[in-house]
């Protein structure tokens, strides 16, 4: 990212500090990637929580505390005793020798916590694996990958070194396997945020030094025994990859908003209101299950398709209003060209529906 | 199914209240439903903490877990929803009738829960509890693995298209009206009732915003809202961990529990016997009730087997069980589907855009049509031509059927698109008995107003039947197989 | 039976108000005035626990928690300690503490006494014949998280190199299973702690019922063998910097201040 489009986004953003991103929020980049407002909120490092309340729409996030403690006992279970339940697990799943049992603590650096002194250790740590072949796991490791022209901090749960070179992530997640399955949504979210683990771990190492094979350790059944699976991240990765491109181009997108423009938290929230107005949103129902700013975008969305679903608005005839679809539906629009195979559909569809309702 | 809802969503935006998507009730509503609204414990693969569950809208049951860590008060948990779910299965088997040789009780269970999480909490329940043995080193009341098994053959059952046995409210209010909101947001049961049921003088769309506030409307669950375990439920639960037991302290921290899980489940509970009360509004369609009699049929079969002992269900399906349950699975769902449609004018719309049915007018008929058969003989073979505005994308030798004529099939000879109509000439057999000249009433006559479907019940594949070795046993071959081992009853729920 | 007053009943009405408003001030996103009303809602829970002490109850009677003479927590640990024979965590030391004796250890109390022991050990520097310490990392000689050590022990012993820790669990699992073997009824706490080790020690035990504390000192001992020189030399390595570059202090408890490399790392 250029000087001048950074300072714009510092400007838009106001007085605050710029909030960080984590590796939950790049994952979420390939779910909205045409929405300019998150991007340019995202690069300019806003508090979304923050913005939503002061427009009136606060977001309804949250985490339960019994979510929080169970995912960090399970974590602690498997890592105790010199991560005595991981070092039975891998060795099955990823093939260790019986000698790789060598342990890195990279979640802090003598009682220093900071994350450019863990960082600078971890790369050291990380890339002086291979020559001095001391350790096998690396826990919680401080990885960096840019985003957008942004530095992103990244901490995955545990990277693993493999004797012939290869780097694995494994990600500890409380969520259960039972009978082999596991809840498909979790699943995916947590390939995601592996893949962004991944990909920050290939710019440090080179691609084919880390696996694209990351290991889900999760609790099996209804009990904490630990079980690990594999799963492959290509596609997301692909997916990944596709979106940080795209989201170099932040220049244009800041290029094109107004000048002046501003997001400062401090505006008043008819100001702020005005001037997310002006930053164009992409709505999708989804977006409230991942994004702070959902119900503002949702309330500015209304009577648009978009916020009644996809596969609903392609069942409208990709028509952007309600109101427009009904228009055609009942011939009080006029269909441009480019709408007439919509329109007709939608005639049809608005006069069957009428026939069958009177029935 | 998703042509005539997605208009129909167009149409309740605007109107600021649901549309009808169904003119008739296609599920089954037992006259005494058992209601469950199950709360589990954030973090935790079917953990319980709390439930309310009952028959009569003024008579819930509250049980709760006041530590849910605690292994044995979550089997205490088990065993009184045991007797509760057991009690109501009982109670279902009382009358019998003799049909085609079975034993059929004449009620079956039904469990209503809010929503489609609710129905995976059943089943993790299930398979959490039905495992369990009475001995050995974490024994557990013997009702808790029958329990298990009553809960998983629900699940199960809930699988297939037709039964009525597990129903998700929120499902089954989906299936007959249109919100002007998103399918993710008719989730949320008090915001799907908001659209169909708003209070007087309340539109759809502000009852449904008033539904997301959790202060108002708490969460209908298995989830609970995280601000009301971090600020509520956690000191709650804390205070009853540190207090001695049978201590006065102890006693007051389980009443401040019982209060506060009643508080998030009461309204819900209230939501659901609405619920109940809306859909009931709408006339059952005809094959309701014979579908009711195949859940009975199925329930009585069920319960003859764990009666005799049966073993609990396997903990998956092989395979090539899995494959053809699928596409057992599928074909239910289709079946399903076309005979909604027959009875239903509003579904039978869906296949009316689609192209796979059309509905019109009578323009010519000729009634006794001989054409040569397969024997050299002769046939009445009739043809007629329909006008229709309707989009019929069918192909020339398509079979049809009409709602008003089943037994009658019509196959396409000719289709003519004109400017203003299409013009469909059919040529129908069967329905107008032996007769060289079909008798009045059994042809469609001229001007009459008529739909015909490619999409009857009879028009689709047959289901290739499994060898009898692996006939499973809801058509009375032997049980899935499952070899109980010693790690069952040991398999830790923690 | 519950005798109820009307003063806590109201206490206990007003702490039902503060928590629902507190829950609605962190549903709306307002933080200060959810921590104002914490604030209160703990003053007021305390008002509650107050005026419950004072109701006319029946004495509890508990059945005393511990059989024999109360020790003190240091003694404590350093037995559990001096048992594994290793650095170790406090989950593994109470693990260890509840599987042999009667009565609990409470967590709390453990994350404070590093910070205790050095303090004591800053007055008045060897004044007692052990001190409850650090174990130190190798390569910065600084505290090795989350570990307690005993001062009496060697270098060597003290220092955490990367397969040390493996190393200090296949120890430490040796030095149970013979603890196990001398003692007459080890009891089940005992036999759960050892299979704990056992479950991740490659041929130790097939289950909990076959396990033998022989055979898992033996599996441990086998893998042992694979680690034990390369962490030796990682360890004296590791030592011999800290005896020279780090005062009586830091050798216990650990440097914080400079960051010591090692050579080439």
């Amino acid at each position: 990212m250029d000087n001048i489009t950074q300072e714009r986004l510092n400007q838009l953003r106001g007085a605050a500090g710029a909030k960080r991103h984590n590796a939950r929020t790049v994952a979420a980049l390939t779910g909205n990637p045409g929405c300019v407002r998150r991007a340019v909120l995202d690069a300019a490092g806003v508090d979304k929580d923050k913005l939503a309340r002061r427009v009136g729409f606060p977001a309804k996030f949250g985490q339960s505390q019994f979510a929080i403690t169970r995912g960090n006992s399970f974590e602690a279970q498997v890592k105790a005793n010199a991560f005595a339940e991981l070092i039975t697990l891998l060795r099955d799943t990823l093939g260790l020798q019986i000698g790789e049992v060598g342990q890195t603590d990279l979640e802090q650096v003598g009682g220093n916590t900071s994350q450019e002194i863990r960082h600078t250790r971890s790369r050291q740590k990380l890339t002086g694996a291979m020559t001095n072949g001391e350790s096998t796991f690396f826990d919680h490791p401080l990885l960096t990958l840019d985003v957008g022209g942004n530095t992103v901090y990244l901490e995955p749960d545990l990277v693993a070194f493999h004797h012939e070179g290869v780097f694995h992530v494994v990600e500890i997640k409380s969520f259960a396997v039972i009978d082999d399955q596991a809840d498909g949504a979790k699943v995916a979210a947590a390939a995601i945020q592996s893949a962004v683990y991944v990909l920050a771990l290939r710019r440090l190492l080179g691609d084919d030094k880390v696996s694209h094979e990351v290991v889900l350790v999760c609790p099996k059944d209804f009990s904490n025994k630990p079980v690990a699976t594999k799963i492959d991240v290509r596609k997301q990765l692909i997916v990944l990859e596709h979106q940080l491109t795209r989201l170099a181009r932040i220049e244009t997108l800041v290029d094109a908003l107004p000048p002046g423009l501003s997001l400062d938290l401090d505006n008043s929230a008819d100001d702020l209101f005005k001037a997310l107005s002006e930053i164009e949103a992409r709505y999708a129902p989804d977006c409230i299950a991942k994004c702070e700013m959902a119900f503002f975008c949702r309330n500015e969305a209304r009577g648009c398709t978009a916020a009644l679903g996809i596969s609903v608005r392609e069942e409208l005839g990709g028509v952007e209003t309600v109101a427009e679809a009904l228009g055609l539906a009942d011939g009080t629009l006029v269909a441009s060209d480019d709408q007439a195979e919509a329109a007709s559909m939608l005639r049809a569809t608005a006069d069957i529906y009428a026939s069958a309702a009177a029935a | 199914m998703t042509a005539i809802s997605s208009y129909a969503r167009a149409r309740a935006v605007v109107a600021g209240r649901a549309f009808s998507i169904a003119t008739r009730r296609h599920v089954h509503l037992s006259d005494t439903p058992l209601v469950f609204v199950p709360l589990a414990m954030a973090g935790e693969a079917s953990a319980p903490l709390a439930a309310m569950i009952g028959t009569q809208p003024d008579k819930p049951t509250l049980l709760l877990v006041p530590q849910p860590r605690n292994r044995d008060l979550r089997f205490g948990f088990a065993a009184s929803l045991a007797d509760i779910v057991l009690d109501y299965v009982h109670s279902c088997s009382q009358r019998v009738e003799i049909s085609a040789n079975e034993q059929v009780f004449l009620d079956a269970p039904q469990l209503l829960v809010p929503n489609a999480a609710g129905v995976g909490f059943v089943k993790l329940l299930g398979r959490s509890t039905r495992y369990r043995r009475t001995t050995g080193p974490y024994p557990v009341p013997p009702q808790v693995p029958l329990l298990g098994r009553w809960l998983t053959h629900l699940s199960e059952r809930s699988e297939f298209a037709g039964s009525s046995a597990l129903l998700a409210m929120t499902s089954a209010l989906g299936m007959h009206w249109a919100t002007g909101q998103s399918a993710l947001e008719d989730a949320n049961l008090a915001a799907l009732l908001g659209w169909i049921d708003p209070p007087d003088g309340v539109t759809g769309p502000d009852a449904a915003l008033a539904a997301e506030d959790p202060l108002i409307w708490p969460p209908a669950g298995p989830s609970t809202d995280p601000a009301f375990d971090n600020e509520i439920l956690a000191p709650a639960i804390r205070a009853w961990t540190d207090a001695a037991t049978d201590s006065p302290k102890r006693h007051r921290a389980l009443n401040t529990l019982e209060r506060a899980l009643r508080g998030q489940l009461e309204p819900t509970w209230q939501l659901m016997w609405r619920a109940i009360d809306v859909l009931r509004r709408l006339p059952a369609a005809d094959s309701v009730d014979t579908r009711w009699t195949t859940d009975r049929r199925d329930f009585s079969r069920y319960h003859q087997y764990v009666t005799d002992g049966g073993l609990p269900q396997a903990r998956r399906d092989g395979a090539v069980a899995a494959a053809r349950k699928l596409r057992n699975l599928e074909r239910e769902q289709d079946l399903y589907d076309a005979t909604r449609a027959l009875e239903d004018p509003l579904v039978m719309a869906n296949y009316r855009i689609t192209g796979a049915a059309f509905q019109g007018t009578v323009v010519q008929v000729d009634r006794d049509r001989r054409v040569p058969g397969g024997k050299g003989r002769a046939v009445t073979r009739p043809l007629i031509v329909v006008s229709t505005t309707d989009p019929a994308h069918l192909a020339i030798s398509t079979k049809v059927q009409a709602p008003t004529r089943s037994g009658q099939t019509g196959t396409i000879v000719q289709i003519d698109r004109q400017p203003d109509t299409t013009l469909v000439t059919l040529e129908l057999s069967g329905g107008m008995t032996a007769a060289k000249v079909p008798p009045p009433g059994t042809v469609p006559e001229m001007d009459e107003h008529i739909t015909y479907t490619s999409a009857y019940p009879e028009s689709f594949r047959k289901v290739e039947l499994p060898p009898p070795d692996q006939t499973p046993w809801t058509h009375g071959g032997p049980p899935k197989p499952y070899t109980p081992t010693n790690d069952d009853a040991q398999e830790v729920w923690e | 039976m519950l005798v109820v007053t009307s003063v806590a009943e109201e206490l206990e009405r007003r702490i039902d108000e503060l928590r629902a408003a507190v829950r609605k001030a962190v549903t709306a996103g307002e933080r200060e005035r959810a921590n104002a009303l914490r604030a209160e809602l703990r003053k007021t829970e305390r008002q509650w626990e107050d005026a419950l002490d004072e109701l006319a109850e029946p004495p509890v009677t508990t059945v005393p928690r511990q059989a024999g003479p109360l020790l003190p927590l240091r003694e404590q640990v350093h037995q559990a300690l001096t048992l594994l024979g290793a650095p170790a965590a406090p989950k593994l030391i109470i693990a260890v503490h509840e599987a042999f004796h009667v009565g609990e250890m409470v967590p709390a109390r453990l994350t404070s006494l590093r910070r205790d022991e050095e303090r004591s050990f800053r007055s008045a520097p060897h004044a007692r014949p052990y001190y409850l310490c650090s174990a130190l990392s190798a390569d910065l000689l600084a505290p090795a998280r989350g570990l307690l050590a005993v001062s009496t022990w060697a270098m060597t012993t003290r220092v955490i190199g990367p397969l040390s820790p493996r190393v200090d669990f296949l120890t430490s699992a040796i030095r149970l299973s013979e603890y196990l073997s001398r003692i007459p009824e080890p009891g089940p706490a005992a036999r759960r702690l050892l299979w704990r080790f056992a479950a991740n020690i490659p041929g130790a035990a097939a289950n909990t019922d076959a396990m033998t504390p022989a055979a898992v000192a033996e599996a441990a001992d086998a893998e042992l063998q694979i680690h034990q020189d390369t962490d030796r030399s990682h360890r004296e390595a590791a030592a011999k910097r800290a005896r020279e570059q780090l005062d009586d202090v830091e050798q216990l408890f650990g440097s914080r201040l400079r960051s010591i490399s090692a050579t080439g790392s």
